[in-house]
């Protein structure tokens, strides 16, 4: 694979006569770590649900090295949505399920319906199971069920089920947005370790400025469905903020106000 | 709690692909976490054992029927079929009379069930664990509840019969009686699912009690509940024809005569009177459970 590719041409989605996506035109390589910041409803999650295929696109196609995702259907289609891991603002774990089951859920797509039906996993499943729960730090409630576990610990244990796909890309979909600034650090760690150890591409929602600024060399800047900045966070001015954001009085926004970053240098009213 | 320094410290654990996975791997997990690798064997046999155990002794059952009657009888069964399916005398029957049951029943069903509904949602709310705390009073409730319910509609229209003679308020009180019971139950228990969170948000602005019943509660149960007692009135509409047999009045009445005198053609026609009326019912209930339910 190497150079892998994925570009979206002219993405649009329309629910109704309401515009969601609006033309969306990107390429992302292999192995990038994007954050996409927007004023909420300005399609960031249908973005990533038109990506992974959760919603079709009315217009516009998907391409994965030069070939056209967007017509995949069937088995090709959960191949496809195997491969472009998803993890959630609400985790979206089964909570009647303990937590090993959650991540083992990441192998279905390759498994033979018996196995699905009798939740026959094979050993070799359950040991990649135990180790994506290690990585993750969360070995030790691996039998617990999902919703006894803290916020954080639920997105965990989601992010091992993405891991469990094997993904090239891993979409995240607000992924700390439900949390506390601590487990906000460690889901974000989380992420951005995956992207740099393993390579796997993933593209961020987030709804903080400066939790993309920190954690992703390339921000791409959604507004009423367009991309309106796609760039480092170098070139993220002031005014490019003000233009996503629009006009809020006369200072726009003021990163210190929507933080939610445990570093000193983002908070200077308060450690002082 | 320093869970994020996880990631840096140690030796690497690698990246997540199952071909990594070895058996040494495999023994090192197995040995660390036993329990993630499922039941241990004799659990397992135990447990297949039992299943196994469970569906000889249903096909055993199936042993016990005396299936030969079924066959033996067939001719008969076909000599009524025919009956039935002769409507060459249909212009005799007493349509009015048919139809004057018909409606009596259905009108029985909802007025027995609406009545219910009404008595129990007060009921519902006083048998919940989260508006009654005291155990005692809740387990009065629920016991009532279950007397209501525990005898069949049949029984109660038998007793009501006596009571009040025969006719169509006798199978009004039944199906009064027994849906209290059950709607009652079914609003306690959907009371217990209302999410706490919005009862503490109407509680946190000073309201009083029954206001954060009405308001915090009651919202998110209305569409269980209407949905519910919708179900009832079609379900009832169905029971009610049998209440009819038993002199609790309606179109049940009416059938029970046509069999003991082999008119098989009226009964026919009684049948498909009732699954008509039964499959408005339906339709309409579930047009205005949908309905209802948006609007909140």
């Amino acid at each position: 694979m190497g150079h892998g590719v994925l570009e979206l041409d002219h993405l649009t989605r329309r629910f109704g006569d309401k515009v969601a996506v609006a033309h969306a035109s990107l390429k992302i390589q292999d192995g990038e770590m994007v954050g996409i910041i927007g004023r909420s409803g300005a399609g960031k999650s249908t973005l990533l649900r038109l990506i992974n295929r959760l919603i079709e696109p009315s217009e516009g196609r998907i391409l994965a090295d030069g070939r056209d995702v967007t017509a995949l259907t069937g088995s090709d289609l959960r191949a496809w949505r195997a491969r472009t891991a998803m993890i959630f603002q609400q985790f979206n774990l089964v909570s009647r399920l303990d937590v090993l089951t959650n991540v083992l859920t990441g192998r279905l797509n390759r498994m033979s319906g018996p196995r699905v039906l009798l939740k026959l996993f094979t050993q070799e499943e359950r040991a990649l199971a135990i180790r994506a729960l290690d990585r993750l730090g969360l070995a030790d409630v691996a039998l617990n069920r999902a919703d006894a576990l803290s916020g954080g610990q639920q997105q965990r244990v989601a992010i091992a089920r993405a891991l469990m796909q094997e993904p090239r890309i891993l979409l995240a979909d607000e992924p700390i947005a439900s949390l506390d600034p601590l487990n906000a650090r460690i889901v974000m760690d989380a992420l951005a370790d995956i992207n740099r150890r393993d390579g796997i591409t993933v593209l961020t929602n987030l709804h903080t400025l400066d939790t993309a600024r920190t954690y992703c060399r390339r921000i791409i800047g959604m507004s009423a469905g367009r991309v309106v900045f796609d760039g480092a966070p170098e070139d993220l001015t002031e005014a490019a903020v003000r233009a996503l954001y629009g006009e809020h009085g006369a200072e726009g926004i003021d990163e210190r106000i929507t933080s939610t970053s445990l570093s000193g240098a983002a908070m200077p009213a308060l450690a002082r | 709690m320093s869970d994020h320094v996880l990631f840096a410290r140690g030796p690497a654990p690698g990246t997540i692909r199952l071909d990594a996975i070895t058996p040494a791997d495999i023994a090192a997990t197995r040995a660390r976490l036993p329990a993630a690798f499922g039941a241990p064997p004799r659990t397992r046999a135990l447990r297949w054992g039992i299943g196994l155990l469970l569906l000889g002794y249903l096909l055993y059952l199936h042993w016990l029927f005396d299936f030969e009657r079924v066959f033996t009888n067939l001719p008969r069964v076909w000599v009524i079929v025919r009956l039935m399916l002769d409507w060459s005398q249909f212009a005799t029957w007493d349509h009015a009379e048919l139809f004057r049951s018909m409606i009596e029943t259905v009108a029985m069903a909802y007025l027995g069930t609406m009545l219910a509904a009404l008595v129990a949602v007060p009921l519902g709310f006083l048998g919940a664990r989260n508006v009654i705390p005291s155990r005692i009073f809740r387990f009065v409730m629920r016991r009532i509840f279950d007397g209501c319910r525990g005898l069949d509609q049949l029984i109660w229209a038998l007793v009501f019969v006596r009571a009040v003679g025969l006719g169509p308020i006798a199978g009004v009180l039944a199906i009064f009686v027994a849906d209290v019971g059950v709607l009652a139950k079914l609003f306690a228990e959907a009371i217990e699912t209302a999410e706490r969170k919005q009862i503490e948000g109407v509680q946190a602005t000073g309201a009083g009690r029954v206001a954060a019943l009405r308001y915090g509660i009651l919202p998110q149960v209305l569409p269980v509940m209407i949905s519910q007692t919708l179900y009832q009135i079609e379900s009832n509409s169905r029971e009610a024809t049998i209440l009819g047999l038993v002199g609790a009045g309606g179109i049940g009445l009416r059938l029970s005569e046509r069999i003991q005198i082999n008119a098989w053609d009226q009964v026919a026609y009684i049948i498909v009177l009732i699954l008509i009326t039964v499959a408005l019912i339906d339709n309409v209930s579930k047009a205005l459970r949908i309905r209802l339910i948006r609007g909140g």
